[in-house]
């Protein structure tokens, strides 16, 4: 990239800080910006200080919530462990259900349809466990620059491990990379890691698609580093795969490549 | 106590700490989670949801790096735009501009807003504002739009939306005299 072509992409990025602390970026752009957040101290304070303005704008909205609530919030604390101090910041719990083990806990909001459960118990486990893996490979290189990224990343994370219909897949080449998910059908969302594959060369990215029948590939987002797991969201019910390409930095808006790995979604409960 | 002592005795495990920081924060964590994601049994979901990770993760809050408040309606604010943009995206467009038409986004916001010096403050300041500059704030951080979402609605470029949330946010920090 020339010098001119980032100093305009890195004046780009800065126009961002204040979208983002209005949490007014899309999920991909807001990693992207995450990313860029990091190696920006200056960016950094100016976020911090336009997040505190934001947060302002919060309390002219302050309501009283309904009494029961409070039982209900103490009592689940009474019952709830705290996560240890920062680093690592936030052990995945992985829900039994998620295992294939026990039924899905119960939730206000259904499901749309019950169907039955199932999960491939050795798949399954594998791709937790590569998940909970390459999450502690992050964690142990987090600086505290990058915790609030990883923050959100975590709620994401725990927000598909929560839901009831979460359900884990991997898939490996005949070199032994492997791909794998969790995901979420009626949530439309996804936590998908790439294990064992390079990092794309200088100048290049991993790209994440949505691949549906009679649709162009839709864009997922980016991989940040060769392990981090990327939450995908948005994905459409009747998705039939998951495929990643390698595209010029940035990412591009249809796939110029041919896919490096691909995983069918019909086990994880899309496809229809 | 100040939320920030109270942050750091729970993340001690002090459930005492706990109770009182519920008192504190409550109120501004259910009242931005509705004023986000309005329906009222989602927006409880989503705000018992924000407190308990409060009890869960109160040690990542470092104090060096902003106020115990703005953290927790930041963690607030996050999780309520993720779920109105996830129920959002199920409905269709026509469904919501019907919706919107019947609450525009500032309106509300005078509404809903009672006696309270920091209430009235925080709004003479969203006044004074440029029309473009109240709207492309609001609409993203009351409504949960994306800025693209916001340059559509108000018909303008995106690099201008950028520049009214930024000139808007500055403008309430003078307005409002600085940090908290």
């Amino acid at each position: 990239m020339s010098l001119l072509a980032r100093l305009l992409r890195r004046e780009d990025l800065h126009s961002l800080a204040a979208p983002y602390a209005l949490d007014a970026l899309e999920s991909g752009e807001r990693y992207r910006f995450e990313k860029h957040l990091s190696t920006c101290d200056s960016c950094a304070a100016e976020v911090r200080a336009l997040s505190e303005d934001a947060a302002r704008l919060a309390w002219s909205t302050a309501a009283p919530p309904p009494a029961a609530m409070r039982d209900r919030v103490l009592a689940a604390v009474r019952a709830t462990p705290q996560a240890p101090s920062p680093i690592p910041e936030h052990t995945p719990q992985l829900p039994p259900h998620v295992w294939g083990t026990q039924p899905p806990p119960s939730r206000t909001r259904a499901p749309r349809e019950r169907r039955p459960f199932f999960v491939p118990l050795a798949t399954a486990t594998a791709a937790a466990a590569l998940v909970v893996a390459s999450l502690f490979a992050v964690q142990a290189r987090q600086t505290q620059d990058k915790l609030d990224a990883a923050q959100s990343q975590s709620r994401e994370i725990n927000h598909v491990l929560a839901a009831p219909d979460a359900r884990a897949a991997t898939g490996k080449d005949t070199e032994g990379r492997s791909i794998g998910v969790i995901a979420s059908a009626s949530e439309g969302r996804a936590i998908v890691t790439l294990s064992g594959y390079a990092e794309p060369p200088s100048g290049r990215v991993h790209q994440l698609w949505q691949m549906r029948p009679h649709a162009q590939p839709r864009s997922l987002g980016l991989f940040k580093q060769g392990d981090t797991p990327l939450v995908a969201t948005g994905l459409n019910k009747s998705a039939t795969s998951l495929a990643v390409t390698v595209e010029p930095d940035g990412g591009s808006a249809q796939p110029t490549s041919q896919p490096i790995v691909q995983l069918a979604l019909k086990s994880l409960g899309f496809g229809e | 106590m100040e939320a920030d002592e109270l942050l750091v005795l729970v993340a001690g495990g002090d459930q005492k700490a706990f109770e009182e920081l519920y008192g504190l924060v409550s109120g501004p964590v259910f009242g931005l989670v509705r004023r986000v994601v309005r329906d009222p049994a989602q927006s409880e979901e989503v705000a018992q949801e924000v407190l308990l990770e409060l009890w869960r993760s109160a040690a990542k809050f470092d104090p060096g790096r902003g106020s115990a408040l703005s953290w927790i309606l930041t963690l607030a604010h996050r999780r309520a735009v993720d779920r109105v943009r996830s129920a959002r995206a199920a409905v269709d467009r026509e469904q919501r501009e019907a919706r919107r038409a019947h609450h525009p986004a500032f309106d509300q916001v005078t509404e809903e807003v009672e006696a309270g010096l920091e209430r009235e403050w925080v709004r003479r300041c969203l006044d004074r504002l440029t029309a473009l500059q109240r709207q492309s704030v609001t609409l993203a951080y009351y409504d949960g739009y994306t800025y693209r979402e916001v340059a559509e609605r108000l018909s303008l470029p995106l690099g201008t939306v950028k520049t009214r949330m930024r000139d808007g946010l500055t403008q309430l920090r003078k307005c409002l005299g600085g940090v908290a």
